[in-house]
């Protein structure tokens, strides 16, 4: 297993900059999701690790040598594609053995390997089939042997849940990371659904324009995001967000002004999680707009005077219909606000609705 | 799993040093491979070019090669150098402009006075043979060049759009039409297209005979037009498939016919096709040799294959300055094609064999 | 039916005969035609005055016992047919595929477009290059070359070696085809087997031998039938390099027919010797259908109004 480093990474294609400057520790055995739009940079940034891609300036370590100029089929690390890219022409048994052809295992000892990490990941009774006779899942566990086959000391996975069936995702999602327990691999993981990397990584890298926006556990990005764009791209259904001015300790919000607690002043953000609504005497005035079940929750749109809120509330059947008045209020502790300018949080300031 | 190689123990820094010397290496090695392999097409034609612009009754046209090459290969390689070294247009405009004035004021210098269009005299002279041989000892009485350049452009305009004309009507009738025998008139076609149609030179030269057609220019055309025509039927049907039936549906729903849907709609959308089948076609229809050998006599109906071909049987051992002249007169008009068009001529040959 | 014209049938036949009406007429003179006159021919007596007076199986008798000439040019024709697909049709061309792919895009390319153009000039002037180029003196570009830089020669290659010169002047054409249909072989193969088979721990004979081949196996079969066709029946450049000389040294079998009929004035003959390479063509050609995508190619259209 190894410690990796990323020092001022940087990948450039001729004038286009992909990544830049990237900072980043990953820790022996520890699961790291990089996480972020599509063009964002993540997948360069995995392939920079695999040694597919060599990067323009910067510095890569494993456990504290420089690897940069490294071939990928040095590095022994494993890598698991969106597409699986299983080889064709081989059986599920040959694709499985295919990386111990380069590392000089004999023979006997590369099939036994190949029946032990089929056995782990559950394709077993597949070993002789043909990649085109499996489905999207039987795929993609024998890619996930493939790259573990050969105990690599870092094991990539690029969108590798995005090609699978909502229910298949789930099953996956949690196979994977009781592997990852299980072997203790360092592990990245490249994504563009939250749901994916927070239900799976210790810590969530959020990129975006090939920088890195944040870096925390999921509970810190989801309750304390740095940055405008953590706080929208976290959290389903989406965060409010509403435009606002600070003054002498208060914050003015559509048409009414809300009691500022720290200190800030000047056009800010301010942001609240729909989740973080709930009804309440004497808070918001609200007027229920429209109404989305989601199964266990329902979503409701509410006309307020700081402006239009989403808020979910638990339950399937919705207290209120379109048309009805009523009142909202939040917690001081779940408003979050973000200068407008530099799109950053203003930590340890909050709003309160006035008494 | 059993335990990781450790890390520690792979010697980083030698690998690293070992990628780096195989990728410069590497790359360097195929280049020069194909530099080598390639080396012996490039010559003749120069050499070709340089005896017509050099060659005198004496032989300087061998040093005329070989200072010209002293003087072009480094500036190509010079060249290629400062493509790789240089990313930014503007140096790289500047540095070829450079290398171009010094490699043709070193040309001017050392072959310049060896330089004369003196063989291209045929072009103003038809006579040019009789004057070489002396009009007793010349077999054969020659027509002018001009003759032949005119029945080489006739034959292949005439074929282009021959071909043009029957093929994309039959491209589009087998790509949008369902009738009576379809799947079997395509899978005839396909044979036709794989069949080699040189073996049936002999009972064509009858059919010309018994029809009246041979030693006419009427029917070569129809015979190399017929030639090209599964292979370019091929191609059209294959850009007709890539135009979206919505397209066509619309236009009927719009109140077109078919056939007008087919000329207003359809045709525009292949417009590329048919200039790759147009150019291909002209291409083949130029360069010609063994049905215009066959079938055609007269020295009237003399295309430039047959005239270099005579002209090189007759004079090549007097003075092959001018054979020189002659090829490269006939050449040029393929070669401006195949520069300009070369993008379109190798998607056919992609398109003939897929089908 | 007055108000709306032509029946959907009438329509029907007369854009079939609008559309596909003018490539069955040609197809038909100067493709299957040929074919049965072909064989009618080759069971007459049809000499240089183009006459026929009677009919006989003679020609195939004397093709079968008597032609001492043709076993010899079988024995060339084997040997060149060979030598010319091993060498450079298969071999060379998936060479050429395979470095030009893996250089810079734009190098390869260029040197694509290099191997290209013999197959683009016009084959007269093929051939006078390579008169040049092998012109026994010391004027000829190879013996300039050999005396300048080994200090041997001069060679004849035409005396000396034909055969080796036949195969390597149709080589240098012959391999551009399998370059361009290797070339978009390997270009279809997905990125990721490639990223995949490296992250794997294969080097770059690996990757070709693990990746690269075992995608391109249907098209290397469809060009070695190709080219064996193509070679088997294309006589245009031996016959202007060597015409078929020195004696008969490179007279293939195409070549001997074409000489058979049209120098020797023995149509009737020469009918009977094509008839053999017809029927390889057509068998050959029915082979080929399996390397086509039958499915699409036969995909039925979508719009039924005519």
């Amino acid at each position: 297993m190894a410690r990796i480093e990323l020092r001022k990474i940087r990948k450039q294609w001729g004038e286009v900059v992909a990544v830049e400057d990237l900072d980043l520790v990953i820790e022996d055995g520890e699961f790291v999701a990089i996480l972020g739009p599509s063009g964002c940079g993540k997948s360069t940034t995995l392939f920079m690790l695999a040694g597919i891609y060599m990067p323009t300036a910067g510095e890569l370590l494993f456990d504290g040598i420089p690897v940069n100029e490294v071939e990928a089929k040095d590095r022994n690390v494993g890598i698991v594609f969106q597409s699986y890219a299983l080889y064709p022409h081989l059986d599920v048994r040959r694709n499985i053995m295919f990386p111990l052809k380069f590392k000089g295992v004999p023979k006997a000892e590369a099939a036994r390997r190949a029946v032990e990490a089929a056995r782990l990941v559950h394709v077993e009774e597949l070993l002789d089939r043909m990649p085109s006779q499996l489905s999207g899942g039987q795929q993609q566990r024998v890619a996930l042997a493939r790259a573990l086959v050969k105990e690599p000391q870092l094991l990539l996975l690029d969108e590798p849940l995005s090609n699978l069936d909502a229910t298949l995702r789930l099953s996956m999602r949690t196979e994977i990371k009781r592997l990852q327990r299980h072997t203790g691999v360092t592990t990245v993981l490249v994504t563009h659904d939250q749901i994916e990397a927070t239900t799976m990584a210790d810590r969530i890298v959020c990129m975006r324009k090939g920088r890195i926006e944040q870096i925390g556990t999921p509970e810190d990005l989801y309750e304390r995001p740095d940055s405008l764009f953590v706080a929208s791209f976290i959290g389903a259904p989406p965060i409010n967000l509403l435009p606002g001015e600070a003054r002498d300790g208060r914050l003015a919000v559509g048409g009414t002004e809300l009691e500022l607690l720290g200190a800030a002043a000047g056009r800010v953000i301010l942001g609240i999680r729909p989740e973080a609504l709930r009804p309440g005497e004497g808070g918001l005035p609200a007027t229920v707009l429209d109404v989305e079940p989601m199964g266990r929750e329902t979503l409701f749109l509410l006309e307020t005077p700081l402006g239009q809120l989403r808020a979910l509330l638990s339950g399937a059947t919705a207290p209120y219909g379109a048309g009805d008045r009523t009142a909202f209020t939040f917690d001081p502790e779940d408003s979050i606000l973000f200068s407008e300018s530099s799109e950053r949080r203003l930590p340890d300031v909050h709003v309160r609705l006035p008494a | 799993m059993a335990a990781p190689a450790t890390p520690a123990a792979r010697d980083w820094e030698a690998l690293a040093r070992r990628a780096r010397w195989r990728r410069t290496a590497g790359q360097s090695l195929l280049i020069a491979f194909l530099v080598a392999v390639s080396l012996p097409i490039i010559l003749p034609y120069f050499w070709m070019f340089t005896i017509s612009v050099s060659a005198r009754t004496g032989g300087v046209e061998s040093v005329v090669l070989w200072r010209a090459s002293s003087v072009l290969v480094p500036a190509v390689v010079g060249f290629g150098i400062l493509r790789i070294f240089t990313d930014d247009r503007r140096r790289l405009w500047a540095g070829a402009a450079a290398i171009a004035a010094a490699a043709l004021l070193a040309l001017l210098l050392l072959v310049g006075r060896d330089l004369h269009l003196q063989n291209y005299r045929f072009l103003w002279n038809p006579d040019i043979v009789e004057e070489i041989r002396g009009a007793a000892t010349a077999s054969i009485q020659f027509p002018s060049v001009w003759v032949a350049f005119r029945n080489s452009l006739a034959l292949a305009l005439t074929q282009t759009a021959l071909v043009l004309f029957v093929s994309t009507l039959a491209g589009y009738y087998l790509s949008r039409f369902q009738f009576p025998g379809r799947g079997g008139f395509l899978q005839g076609l396909l044979v036709l297209h794989a069949f080699p149609a040189m073996t049936l030179i002999i009972p064509i030269f009858l059919l010309m005979y018994w029809s009246g057609l041979l030693d006419t220019l009427t029917g070569v055309v129809l015979v190399i037009t017929t030639l090209e025509l599964p292979f370019s039927i091929f191609i059209m049907k294959g850009f007709f498939d890539a135009v979206p039936w919505d397209i066509e549906m619309s236009a009927m729903t719009d109140g077109a016919s078919r056939r007008q849907a087919f000329l207003r709609v359809v045709l525009p959308q292949v417009r590329v096709g048919m200039l790759a089948v147009g150019v291909f076609a002209f291409i083949k229809g130029w360069e010609e040799y063994v049905f215009v050998r066959t079938l055609l006599f007269d020295k009237q109906n003399w295309v430039m294959s047959l005239y270099i071909f005579w002209v090189s049987e007759d004079i090549m051992g007097v003075d092959y300055g001018i054979v020189a002249a002659v090829a490269v007169f006939y050449i040029l008009p393929s070669f401006l094609l195949y520069i300009f068009c070369q993008k379109f001529l190798v998607q056919m040959s992609l398109g003939g064999i897929k089908g | 039916m007055a108000g709306y014209g032509a029946t959907s049938r009438q329509r029907q036949r007369i854009n079939a005969v609008l559309f596909l009406g003018p490539a069955c007429v040609l197809l038909f003179f100067f493709f299957i035609a040929p074919v049965i006159v072909d064989i009618f021919v080759a069971f007459t007596d049809m000499g240089r005055t183009l006459r026929i007076t009677e009919l006989t199986t003679a020609n195939f008798e004397r093709m079968f016992t008597r032609d001492r000439r043709l076993a010899q040019t079988l024995v060339v024709t084997f040997m060149y047919v060979l030598a010319t697909l091993a060498v450079f049709n298969v071999t060379f061309g998936l060479l050429l595929a395979l470095v030009t792919t893996a250089v810079p895009e734009r190098v390869g390319g260029f040197f694509r477009s290099v191997w290209l153009l013999p197959r683009m000039s016009p084959s007269v002037i093929y051939a006078l290059l390579w008169a040049w180029a092998i012109d026994p003196n010391e004027r000829g570009l190879l013996n300039q070359i050999l005396i300048n830089t080994v200090g041997i020669g001069p060679i004849d290659l035409m005396n000396d070696h034909p055969l080796l010169l036949i195969v390597v002047a149709n080589g240098f054409i012959g391999a551009s085809m399998g370059m361009i249909i290797f070339t978009s072989a390997i270009r279809a193969i997905p990125e990721h087997l490639f990223h995949a088979a490296r992250v794997d721990g294969a080097g770059g004979l690996a990757i070709v031998r693990h990746i690269t081949l075992p995608a391109i196996r249907w098209p290397l079969s469809f060009i070695t039938v190709y080219q064996t066709l193509s070679l088997l029946v294309s006589f245009e450049y031996i016959w202007l390099i060597t015409d078929g000389g020195p004696f008969y040294d490179t007279t293939v079998y195409a070549l001997y027919v074409y000489k058979r009929a049209f120098e020797s004035g023995q149509y009737a003959y020469g009918a009977a010797l094509a008839l053999m390479l017809v029927l390889l063509g057509i068998g050959l050609a029915l082979l080929m259908w399996r390397f086509f995508d039958m499915k699409r190619l036969l995909q039925t259209p979508r719009i039924e109004v005519h």
